[in-house]
């Protein structure tokens, strides 16, 4: 049985994670590849690094962090901020990162994903969708959400999916920060619409939240950020109350311990 | 003892690279494949696409089959895996031809099946103390042996059932991510490095070498094995 997975991201900037500041003692509160390790002994599914640096300089410093992350971290790593071109990709990846996900880039050239998986293979390209609801439709938004288009959610993910996509990453801006749970709405009518896997993101304030976007929002998997970084929850507390209400999520037993 | 990763030209090589070498083995990243057939042991890495893969391959499919029938302690990871058989309806090329049997698209709602899924092990030894097993997939493809007696481990996905892992000789193909599949991963490859440690020094102690040497390091510590879990010979139980 294909398990729904909790995914943990973090905002990397110019090589230090800029929000997650709750793992205290460690001997770098802000290294990336510390809190990503950190983050799958807790039992994370997947770990996202989101490139939120402002310069060059600092994507250049992405590079050297997924490498160091991937040499500690055995579960999966997507990268998303730092892939503006086809030619980003193969970097990225040989850098350590098992996928990338790409949202500014992808509405401005949508060859990027095409191209993307036919090199690299859809399993590794993931398209990060930011949308809100405007009347009757879910706008996309570029740019970290401050730039509108002209694409409406549905149509999108349904071409960024033809188009060779293998993973929507689907974060509603309505509900991003705001805790209140994630958009089902939105989550279920992409889910329904699109046959790959859907990340819902935006709005987990409570393992209630990730449940619901499994049952009702169809979701194949779940982002949580703020409310780890916070100290809010944590990913083991996330997964027993969702294992007590009986979503299958990976629990880690201790017989599969490392040697 | 010398680990050769084979380097298709795309993808993450790195955490497998990692993996394998924290159990105390030399591995050597290669787009060489006279290179890699005379190191000690293969790793074919499960990232690209099926005729990318196949495009590096020799034209003569024979020296790396005969290698592997013959013993070669290999591991093939999800498409690595896929190359050991026959050919793919993803793309146009025959892989190595090593297990009888095709790689077909996975017949389910939702492709590619990514993430973790339950892996029912039959107990190889690749799988000790692996019990139970989830491990992390990403593969729209999934292998179709002719002979069941191949399959060493089953999965499930979408109502369907298909081969989680095979094993012919002393090669092993996952069609899961063992490298990205957290301690249970690492568990499966300490335990294939154990397995080949174990047919070097059986190799070693046929061919009439002195396997414990002076100033042969690496042979020095395959010394200390095998151990019985890890005997190739003991063969698919």
């Amino acid at each position: 049985m294909l398990r729904p997975r909790v995914i943990v991201c973090l905002d990397v900037k110019e090589g230090r994670v800029v929000k997650g500041t709750r793992f205290k003692g460690l001997r770098d509160v802000g290294d990336p590849v510390e809190l990503a390790a950190r983050y799958e002994e807790e039992g994370a599914d997947e770990v996202v690094f989101l490139d939120v640096s402002a310069s060059r300089e600092g994507r250049g410093t992405l590079l050297d962090t997924v490498r160091r992350t991937a040499e500690r971290l055995f579960i999966p790593l997507t990268v998303g901020g730092g892939v503006r071109t086809v030619e980003d990709i193969g970097p990225m990846l040989r850098a350590g990162a098992d996928k990338i996900s790409v949202n500014s880039a992808a509405v401005r050239d949508p060859s990027i994903l095409t191209e993307g998986a036919e090199q690299f293979g859809s399993q590794c390209i993931v398209a990060s969708i930011d949308a809100a609801r405007d009347s009757d439709m879910y706008r996309c938004y570029t740019h970290g959400g401050s730039q509108p288009t002209e694409l409406d959610a549905l149509e999108w993910a349904a071409e960024c999916k033809d188009r060779g996509a293998g993973e929507i990453l689907l974060t509603s801006i309505d509900r991003d920060g705001v805790r209140t749970g994630y958009e089902l709405e939105l989550t279920r009518a992409v889910a329904e619409r699109v046959h790959v896997p859907v990340i819902a993101s935006g709005g987990a304030g409570a393992s209630e939240h990730l449940r619901d976007a499994f049952a009702q929002g169809l979701a194949s998997a779940a982002l949580v950020a703020g409310i780890l970084h916070d100290g809010v929850t944590t990913v083991s507390a996330l997964k027993r109350d969702l294992t007590g209400w009986g979503v299958p999520v990976r629990m880690t037993s201790p017989t599969s311990a490392s040697p | 003892m010398r680990v050769a990763l084979f380097d298709y030209g795309a993808g993450n090589l790195h955490s497998l690279g990692k993996a394998i070498e924290a159990e105390g083995v030399d591995v050597q990243v290669t787009d060489d494949w006279a290179a890699a057939l005379v190191m000690d042991a293969l790793v074919l890495p499960g990232v690209g696409a099926f005729g990318q893969a196949a495009r590096s391959l020799p034209d003569d499919r024979a020296p790396i089959r005969d290698a592997l029938a013959g013993g070669l302690p290999a591991i093939g990871i999800c498409l690595g895996m896929q190359l050991l058989f026959d050919g793919s309806d993803e793309s146009q090329g025959d892989g190595i031809g090593l297990v009888p049997g095709r790689v077909r698209k996975l017949d389910t709602p939702v492709v590619p099946q990514m993430g973790w899924n339950d892996v029912e092990t039959l107990g190889d030894p690749v799988f000790a103390g692996v019990d139970p097993a989830v491990a992390y997939y990403a593969n729209s493809y999934v292998c179709v042996p002719d002979h069941e007696e191949d399959v060493i481990a089953w999965s499930e996905y979408a109502g369907k059932r298909y081969a989680a892992a095979v094993r012919r000789h002393n090669t092993w193909g996952l069609q899961f991510h063992p490298e990205k599949s957290s301690h249970a991963g690492r568990r499966m490859l300490a335990n294939w490095v154990r397995a080949a440690r174990g047919v070097v020094v059986a190799r070693d102690v046929v061919a009439g070498r002195e396997v414990l040497a002076a100033g042969d390091g690496a042979a020095g510590r395959d010394g200390d094995y095998p151990s019985p879990g890890g005997r190739p010979e003991s063969g698919v139980p």
